[in-house]
């Protein structure tokens, strides 16, 4: 949504082309829906309002619910050219709606990386670079569906609503991003790898171990290599429509790995008993291996 | 730290889990360890049993995180609380805390944790090595500081010791 109310304001979508692209509220209610779901006690997800002084979980849901309603506004008021009403005279209640949206798109965009971060004892979730990643990623993904909106579109409607220019514009957009992607993607890694055991642990399962199949093949070959180079052929190839689609979905299950493996990867620091084992351990085979007592006894 | 805390000597467990039991019943009314709020973590190669529970920290991080307010602090009887009415389930307590000690309860849909059974720890009842005590929280520096004390003088010559 944030990235089509862009490309509104640089004059590319028309004001009645708007609800092709205003979509977005509606997305993020029905994972709203599935995020209450998730809960023990349902009926009792209206409570969440009751913290936001240091809960973001609380801050999230005011965030997710002011982004549906004003954005669900949004959406209704680009309708209303066809039905045959006129808002001209509203034009500054909608730049206002459409300034408000905007800003509560990126809001959820960024929360819920500041979500994951908030859990303090996962040290490969503990930094600022994973809600910077996870708008990134949400910045790419959002670029390309409105890429593939506006593209699937024009096909259908066979007209050229959405101008050419656009789809170029939002492609070198895109490219620029999932380089950006990759980049914070490399320096969150390399700073939780040189931080804290943990940290680091969670990084060798991503680069070596259980998740290393999804980590290499669905986020750095489909993620971001195949889109690239999709793109790419595309941009010479204008009339192949399909080589955009295939990039589209790579990007999207690019995205959504990425989410997969950071939550999974999460490792908590271990409990202080077990770290007092560890270590006894260690010295019980110690003594074993330089018979340390027989040392000790010769002192 | 004022008021008391359980304090717990995991030389003196035996594993036999009956804390569990007794919490499980006073807490659900049902025989479940499944639902109790105290567990028995065990190193069986060691033959180290550990009864954890909540730490009931002075600045918990999991009343910052409840975004319902439900768990909170009762300065009364110095322990961290869940009001089971105020919970909608969401788990965040249980992936907050450092320690592991909320609990969800599947049955009740809600996080469950110690609450020193209102003032009267059941654990501490039934636990017949006394493992599990409930003390005034600066008799249990001075208990833990004999402990170390004791450990050290262990570890020295028994002829370095004066008489």
């Amino acid at each position: 949504m944030a990235i089509g109310l862009l490309m509104h304001w640089m004059g590319y979508i028309p004001n009645g082309l708007k609800p092709v692209i205003l979509w977005g509220p509606i997305l993020v209610a029905i994972g709203a829906f599935f995020l209450v779901l998730k809960l023990g006690v349902k009926r009792r997800f209206l409570n969440t309002i009751m913290n936001p002084m240091t809960s973001w979980l609380s801050r999230g849901f005011y965030i997710l619910s002011v982004c549906i309603i004003i954005g669900g506004i949004d959406f209704l008021i680009s309708l209303l050219p066809y039905l045959n009403i006129d808002f001209e005279f509203w034009s500054w209640l909608i730049t206002a709606l459409d300034i408000i949206s905007f800003i509560f798109a990126l809001a959820t965009a960024i929360y819920t990386g500041i979500l994951i971060m908030s859990v303090r004892y996962v040290p490969f979730w503990d930094t600022w670079l994973l809600p910077a990643l996870f708008t990134v990623s949400a910045l790419s993904t959002g670029a390309m569906a409105t890429m593939l909106v506006s593209t699937g579109y024009n096909i259908f409607t066979t007209s050229t609503g959405f101008p050419e220019q656009m789809a170029n514009t939002l492609s070198s957009i895109e490219q620029v991003i999932i380089v950006i992607e990759a980049l914070v993607l490399a320096s969150y890694l390399f700073t939780r790898y040189r931080l804290k055991e943990y940290a680091m642990y969670s990084v060798q399962l991503l680069l070596s171990g259980n998740l290393k199949y999804v980590f290499w093949m669905g986020i750095i070959i489909c993620g971001f290599l195949f889109p690239i180079i999709l793109e790419g052929i595309y941009s010479r190839l204008h009339d192949q429509h399909f080589l955009l689609f295939l990039a589209g979905a790579f990007l999207l299950l690019g995205g959504f790995f990425i989410r997969y493996v950071v939550i999974y990867a999460g490792i908590k620091e271990e409990h202080p008993m077990q770290r007092w084992l560890e270590n006894r351990r260690f010295l019980e085979v110690l003594n074993k291996n330089t018979d340390f007592q027989a040392y000790r006894r010769e002192l | 730290m004022q008021g008391k805390v359980l304090y717990i000597d995991y030389e003196k467990c035996t594993g036999c889990r009956e804390c569990e039991l007794a919490c499980s019943v006073f807490h659900t009314g049902a025989s479940n360890p499944s639902r109790s709020r105290i567990k028995v973590l065990k190193w069986e190669w060691e033959g180290i049993y550990l009864p954890m529970t909540c730490q009931n920290c002075e600045d918990p991080f999991c009343v910052e995180v409840c975004p319902t307010k439900a768990c909170h602090k009762d300065p009364e009887l110095n322990r961290v609380v869940i009001d089971k009415d105020k919970c909608i389930g969401c788990k965040t307590c249980i992936v907050a805390c450092p320690f592991g000690a909320p609990l969800f309860d599947k049955a009740e849909g809600v996080s469950i944790k110690c609450d020193y059974c209102d003032g009267d720890p059941q654990c501490v009842r039934f636990c017949e090595t006394k493992a599990i005590r409930y003390i005034d929280a600066s008799e249990m520096n001075a208990t833990k500081q004999y402990a170390a004390a004791e450990k050290l003088l262990d570890t020295l010559p028994k002829q370095s010791i004066p008489s």
